[in-house]
């Protein structure tokens, strides 16, 4: 009893202490800043990839040049929690502990939604000045520009991306030649391979309908009945997207079609996007389709086979985009060093090293590129991108959007409802959001 | 007979289903990145893979991290228990008028939901250039926690024997030196009680200190473990690893105040 109380005590005296302490501190800290302003200056960078991926790699060689060419400059480079940035972006941004250069998320409800309330810098001036809108092709452009109402697609340039991403179809090549099954490069193939899977006993997609990744599927084969004018109406709002057209009514009577014929599994509604990728790496699946961040994963943790990556046939537009974007906050205190920043990852160098590291870049030398598997990775988003085929995603047009396609998707797989009526599901809330925007 | 031995099997089968987590996080904490992908989470590890817990050490300066988190729970666990002592007594001991509507303002404050108090706390500790110091999170916090505080203890306090008040009156105890000398010993169990939750639950506070410190080095351990969630991908293992960090702290706080938990729940008030 004694010993428990003066424990306690202790802990209670030594804690207050501490408090004190650290108020004093932080006190000291805030005073000592101002004069340093004048003394050598920092960059503050903020990004949340891990450094042994793709971008962290890359960046990491971007702040050494940085540091190199900007002598007396000193970068404070802080690794972040993408749901930190996520939650409170916009309150960091609204205060003095915003960064000068920070990567943020592509789209309307976040770097859009911030450029509206006025929290980032217009960087078209830069862009125009630097070169950065010759480097980044239309279909890239798209993510970096917002307009009045944060809207993409027009309007001023707030952010800068510095690599791409795209949905592919990953295939085990071993299970492949075992199966006597060609890379397919028309559509009709590519159900054939399936046909060949299924017949044989072998689910031939694997599928995570619990996520992402299914309804990835049910746009693929949207995108290969669409035109870009569907596009922008769906995406951008530019004209009406009708729901029981040819687009949609296709993907969601193909998607139950192929629960029924066996290239998906009746069971993968309630499928993770992890489990979806262990059990290709498992060696379980002839082909996984899904976006080219699972690449670097594919690339260490596959060792008991051979595997590619192909687009996906018959279709010139597909899934995919920018990648994240550079943005420079309003309250930055070192927008000019920002911007060197921001130009020195859109060097050839840099972008040849997230290249090799795996990554997409966006304005990389391709002779530069050594690896084969990364060659393979870049020559077909270069095809996709040269014909200005990035579609976006499935979710982006309206808040909330990632869940009705979830489920709307579930419904397919599971046969639970009519493809007729899961369309009307995905029509609602899309309705909803555009009469919200006014449109 | 029958029911001894069935209460004891579905105490056995709770203890196994409570553990089980833990477990499975033990497991995939000390399993290589390619043994995950190979065997995937539920088999027995390969082999003692530390790195994860290292390199995540490393990584986010666990440590520091470490010093955050005792430093704000250590903190908002004295001050809350302070004020809610102070507050008690005067709604309990004193029967300030009103206090009822008092005390339901209080639960108001304490179930209303953070993402509601996010915005006005935001502005606010912007306006006192409290924003992004730990002294912010700790006055947030300890105003919260003390909120429940005031409305548990002032109904422990709202019982508690005149006599022995009126008896320390009639020594010549003033007010303040009733309250130290005679509420406060008295009460001890209870408040001990109240200051190993306030420090177990600001600990694993998530949410405000996840808007509210913004810079690395202000950061506590939960806000840490969430660097590795990414947009798209995860880390298993190496979460795991994190997630083991992250939970032993309050595991060992709990394993050393466990004998005073259970006895000021089981004394009460007055002895």
């Amino acid at each position: 009893m004694f010993t428990l109380r003066t424990g306690a005590a202790a802990l209670a005296a030594t804690v207050m202490l501490a408090a004190l302490a650290a108020c004093g501190s932080d006190g000291q800290e805030g005073a000592g800043a101002e004069p340093a302003a004048s003394g050598p200056r920092t960059l503050k960078l903020w990004h949340y990839e891990s450094a042994d991926g793709a971008m962290g790699k890359a960046w990491a060689e971007a702040v050494k040049q940085f540091e190199a060419t900007h002598p007396g400059v000193k970068v404070q480079f802080e690794e972040k929690a993408f749901e930190q940035i996520r939650q409170s972006a916009g309150m960091i941004l609204n205060s003095d502990e915003a960064p000068d250069v920070m990567e943020y998320n592509k789209g309307n409800a976040t770097a859009g939604l911030l450029s509206k309330q006025g929290l980032l810098t217009d960087l078209s001036a830069e862009a125009a000045k630097r070169g950065w809108d010759k480097l980044l092709s239309p279909s890239l452009q798209t993510t970096a520009k917002y307009d009045d109402r944060g809207v993409m697609g027009s309007g001023k340039w707030f952010g800068i991306p510095n690599y791409a991403e795209y949905v592919m179809v990953y295939y085990n090549k071993d299970l492949f030649e075992k199966h006597k099954v060609e890379v397919p490069t028309t559509f009709e193939q590519f159900t054939a391979a399936m046909d060949t899977f299924a017949k044989a006993g072998v689910t031939p997609l694997a599928v995570g309908g619990a996520e992402y990744p299914a309804q990835q599927i049910f746009y693929q084969l949207a995108l290969s009945k669409a035109q870009r004018p569907w596009v922008d109406g769906f995406q951008l709002y530019k004209g009406k997207v009708d729901f029981h057209g040819p687009e949609f009514t296709y993907a969601a009577e193909t998607t139950a079609d192929w629960v029924k014929k066996g290239y998906i599994a009746k069971d993968s509604a309630g499928t993770k996007a992890e489990d979806m990728g262990l059990s290709f790496i498992g060696g379980k699946y002839p082909m996984v389709v899904t976006g080219s961040w699972w690449y670097g994963r594919f690339v260490t943790d596959v060792k008991d086979f051979e595997w590619g990556s192909f687009l996906w046939p018959g279709n010139t537009l597909h899934a995919g985009s920018s990648g994240n974007i550079w943005v420079v906050p309003e309250n930055a205190k070192n927008k000019d060093l920002a911007y060197d920043f921001i130009d020195i990852t859109m060097k050839k160098e840099i972008q040849n090293l997230l290249g090799n590291a795996g990554g997409i870049p966006v304005a990389a030398d391709p002779a530069a590129i050594t690896d084969p598997k990364s060659k393979e990775l870049i020559e077909n988003f270069t095809k996709l991108s040269t014909a200005d085929g990035l579609a976006f995603y499935p979710d982006w047009p309206a808040p909330g959007y990632y869940d009705v396609l979830v489920a709307g998707v579930q419904n397919l797989i599971n046969g639970t409802k009519k493809p007729a009526e899961v369309l009307d599901e995905l029509a609602g809330p899309y309705e909803e959001n555009l009469a919200d925007l006014g449109n | 007979m029958i029911r001894k031995y069935s209460v004891l099997v579905s105490l056995a089968v709770l203890a196994v289903v409570m553990l089980v987590p833990f477990a499975i996080v033990t497991l995939n904490a000390v399993r290589s990145p390619a043994d995950y992908s190979a065997n995937g989470p539920l088999s027995l590890p390969d082999g003692l893979y530390l790195d994860g817990i290292i390199d995540f050490w490393n990584r986010v300066d666990f440590g520091g991290k470490l010093w955050n988190s005792l430093l704000i729970s250590g903190s908002v666990a004295v001050l809350a228990v302070v004020l809610s002592v102070f507050n008690a007594y005067a709604l309990g001991i004193g029967r300030v008028r009103g206090r009822t509507w008092i005390l339901v303002v209080f639960l108001v404050a304490n179930t209303l939901p953070q993402e509601a108090l996010v915005y006005p706390l935001y502005y606010l500790s912007k306006e006192v250039g409290l924003y992004d110091t730990r002294l912010g999170v700790i006055i947030i916090f300890t105003v919260v926690q003390s909120a429940f505080g005031t409305y548990l203890l002032s109904s422990v306090l709202g019982r508690f024997p005149h006599e022995i008040l009126e008896a320390a009156a009639l020594d010549g105890a003033g007010k303040w030196r009733a309250l130290w000398r005679v509420v406060v010993p008295i009460s001890r169990p209870t408040l001990s009680v109240l200051l190993i939750f306030f420090f177990i639950w600001t600990w694993n506070e998530f949410f405000l200190p996840l808007v509210f410190l913004i810079s690395n080095e202000n950061q506590t351990v939960p806000v840490a473990l969430g660097v590795l969630q990414g947009d798209k991908m995860m880390d298993a293992t190496m979460s795991s690893a994190s997630a083991l960090l992250g939970i032993l702290p309050a595991v060992v706080f709990f394993l050393i105040f466990q004998r005073t938990l259970t006895r000021g729940v089981t004394v009460g008030a007055i002895k």
